[in-house]
């Protein structure tokens, strides 16, 4: 599958919508995680001040990056680990190939990172030749299917078990002929336990950096991070700046809320805290450690008064509970950040010109910023990007005219009542017992869903209907 | 060349964090102080334990099913370990063989008629290692590389067994950050600290959860009372 562009925002979407199973197989998963997740929160009574505790250290790092980020790298450089800087996406690949390169490596495994996608790594190390081996399960399908993730939590859930049967019967060397789930789950683990044993580079992310000892923290439920990590002879973490935390007292608020909020678990199986390339008489471990901190954008995103975007960490309870996400799924963004936090972040990784249609794909309902562990206001954060939208004149001509319009009727009271009363005689004209299922001008709604008839009166003939009713009664 | 380039890129980010949001106090004892204020929210804002005390808290919690394929014993001396493990073995009609970590306290007990190793291999089925820490609150026990502790024990056989000792089980996870932090101002941090909560599991194919994804598939945990 070709990933698709956050330019083609309306054609991507009216592919998706267009798929018919779509819409079920990403509810199978986000529907479950949302209740999980509820009742998760329902068993954890101090839910709330976790969210505020949680808040305050991201906000705290955030306030004093530049003093932690320096208290990282020193207390980093002290374990040994050999740190790198990458302003964007590209230098980061660059660096990690480079090491990859001065090594020799044939072959790397990699845990799943986000930034990793963020930074274009997989397309990179495919394209210089290095055997790459995605070894999350859900990075393993999708890597076997060319897909891009389509969710951050389950980067694989648009993939049905009958496309996963295909793929494994396919690719892995000795493939299962069963259907059931676990024995596909066991083909996978025998395909990919000989290449943890035999790659040159472990890649991983991280989901929390400790400024005062230098490490990093990968947070998986499979516990392929570790395996990743251990065997081969180097490592490599690539990160963005904003992980930052001041210690692992500080990491444990977040770690209490990032699986609640995304999986609906108490906590994750496996939780390791690296610090740093092996001691002289360790069992196992890398010989060497490197670190990639990455910027791309974040502080852009500073300077431009989006840091509270800069709290996320990565736990996808937005888009588990966005009306609009579980429409369409992940790949109609065109981004590796999906769903709401992906519509703030796109903009600031690529650009608002390319992405702003994304910021426009939202109800404004609330849900995200409800359900989001450290409070993140992404309704407020869409819609100060639609504003900026506006002011530089990315929306299409018609958007423009049909908001200027509507600006001049609301202002004229008068006119904006009988235009509507227009509209919906008009709509009534349309409607078929209850239903409309086809308007002239409003093909983008009705042409994946019916439309509700109207109202006899609009609501300002019913209102005043009802006052004078009442005054005729007193 | 390269060493340039990064201190080109690094100056850039300060120089652009600095820019964006600059730093309110340079005093660093201000800004440590002000952490510390956020650390002391975690007495509210952080979930009951099953039990008052910590052990029971953490048994509790695994007899309720609520770390992911686990179950858990106890033993009230390291002498009733190999029987422990045998009956373990038993249960799962497992050969009478396992890995067991190269460590004193458990290579000199009296095995029997079970056949241990030391040497990890891609198919060893059983593992058994010896934990540093026990936390309650997530059903967690802690492991630490070093000479004697190889990461890959825990995380290759389909079968773990940890011996957790009972006087080293900690209410909370805080309560493992203090004692990591004792452990960096000894200057004796390990490579890795590792928190495990349960057995290797996934949900990636139709949202289905199974056991054994990559690492083991059975955890069971042996709390020693008198270590």
């Amino acid at each position: 599958m070709q990933a698709n562009k956050p330019e083609n925002f309306y054609q991507n979407v009216k592919d998706a919508l267009a798929q018919p199973d779509l819409k079920m197989i990403i509810r199978r998963t986000t529907d479950k995680a949302e209740a999980k997740r509820a009742e998760a929160i329902a068993n954890f009574p101090g839910f709330e001040n976790a969210r505020k505790q949680g808040q305050k250290v991201k906000d705290h790092t955030i306030k004093y990056m530049d003093h932690y980020l320096a208290e990282f790298e020193k207390n980093a450089l002290a374990q040994g680990t050999i740190i790198h800087w990458a302003s964007t996406a590209e230098e980061a690949s660059k660096i990690v190939l480079d090491i990859c390169r001065q090594h020799e490596a044939k072959k790397v495994t990699r845990s799943k990172s986000m930034l990793g996608e963020e930074i274009g790594l997989s397309h990179a190390l495919d394209n210089s030749g290095i055997e790459r081996v995605e070894t999350d399960l859900a990075e393993h399908i999708i890597q076997l299917a060319g897909d891009p993730p389509s969710h951050i939590v389950w980067p694989a859930m648009h993939r049905s078990r009958e496309d996963v049967i295909k793929l494994f019967r396919e690719y892995h060397k000795d493939p299962t002929y069963s259907e059931e789930i676990i024995d596909l789950v066991r083909s996978a683990r025998r395909d990919l336990r000989t290449k943890f044993l035999t790659a040159d580079i472990g890649i991983s992310g991280s989901n929390f950096l400790l400024a005062d000892s230098g490490s990093s923290c990968t947070v998986t439920n499979e516990g392929n991070a570790e395996l990743t990590i251990t065997p081969p002879k180097v490592h490599i973490v690539t990160a963005g700046i904003e992980k930052l935390v001041p210690s692992m007292a500080h990491a444990i608020p977040l770690l209490r809320l990032l699986t609640r909020s995304a999986t609906g678990s108490e906590i994750t199986q496996y939780i390791t805290f690296h610090n740093g390339a092996k001691r002289p008489n360790d069992a196992d471990g890398p010989e060497e450690c490197h670190m990639v901190l990455v910027d791309n954008g974040r502080t852009k995103m500073l300077a431009d008064g989006m840091e509270e975007m800069l709290r996320c960490i990565r736990c996808g309870a937005c888009m588990n509970h966005c009306v609009v996400y579980k429409h369409i799924g992940g790949h109609a963004y065109g981004s590796v950040y999906p769903g709401p936090m992906g519509s703030v972040l796109t903009p600031h990784l690529n650009s608002l010109e390319v992405a702003n249609k994304q910021t426009h794909a939202c109800t404004l309902n609330g849900r995200c910023e409800e359900v989001c562990p450290v409070n993140i206001p992404l309704p407020k954060l869409l819609r100060s990007l639609r504003a900026q939208s506006w002011d530089k004149k990315y929306e299409p001509l018609t958007n423009r005219f049909v908001v200027k319009a509507f600006a001049a009727l609301a202002k004229r009271p008068m006119l904006f009542q009988w235009v509507s009363s227009c509209g919906v005689i008009f709509m009534k004209l349309c409607s078929r017992k209850g239903w409309i299922r086809s308007m002239p001008l409003a093909g983008g709604w009705t042409r994946n869903r019916d439309l509700i008839e109207p109202e006899s009166k609009t609501f300002m003939q019913q209102y005043k209907a009802m006052k004078k009713a009442k005054s005729d009664g007193a | 060349m390269n060493k340039q380039r990064n201190e080109i890129s690094r100056e850039r980010i300060f120089d652009a964090i600095r820019a964006a949001a600059p730093t309110v106090t340079a005093d660093v004892k201000a800004i440590q102080a002000e952490a510390a204020d956020i650390l002391r929210e975690s007495e509210f804002a952080r979930p009951d334990l099953l039990a008052d005390d910590a052990a029971d808290a953490l048994v509790q919690r695994i007899e309720a099913g609520l770390v992911i394929g686990t179950s858990c014993e106890h033993i009230a001396t390291m002498d009733a370990l190999p029987n422990a493990v045998d009956q373990f073995l038993a249960k799962y009609a497992l050969p009478k063989a396992l890995q067991v970590q190269r460590i004193e306290r458990l290579q000199k007990l009296n095995w029997g008629s079970l056949s241990t190793e030391v040497d990890i291999k891609n198919d060893n089925t059983v593992g058994l290692c010896w934990a540093e820490y026990g936390i309650a609150e997530t059903g967690t026990f802690v492991v630490h590389s070093g000479p004697d502790m190889p990461i890959l024990l825990n995380y290759l056989p389909l079968y773990l067994i940890a011996v957790v000792p009972r006087s080293k089980i900690l209410p909370y996870m805080d309560d493992y950050a203090l004692i990591a932090n004792e452990i960096a101002q000894r200057g004796e941090t390990p490579r890795n600290m590792c928190l495990i909560s349960g057995v290797s599991g996934t949900t990636d194919i139709e949202g289905v959860l199974i056991q054994g994804a990559h690492g083991p598939e059975v955890l069971h945990m042996i709390i020693v009372e008198d270590q």
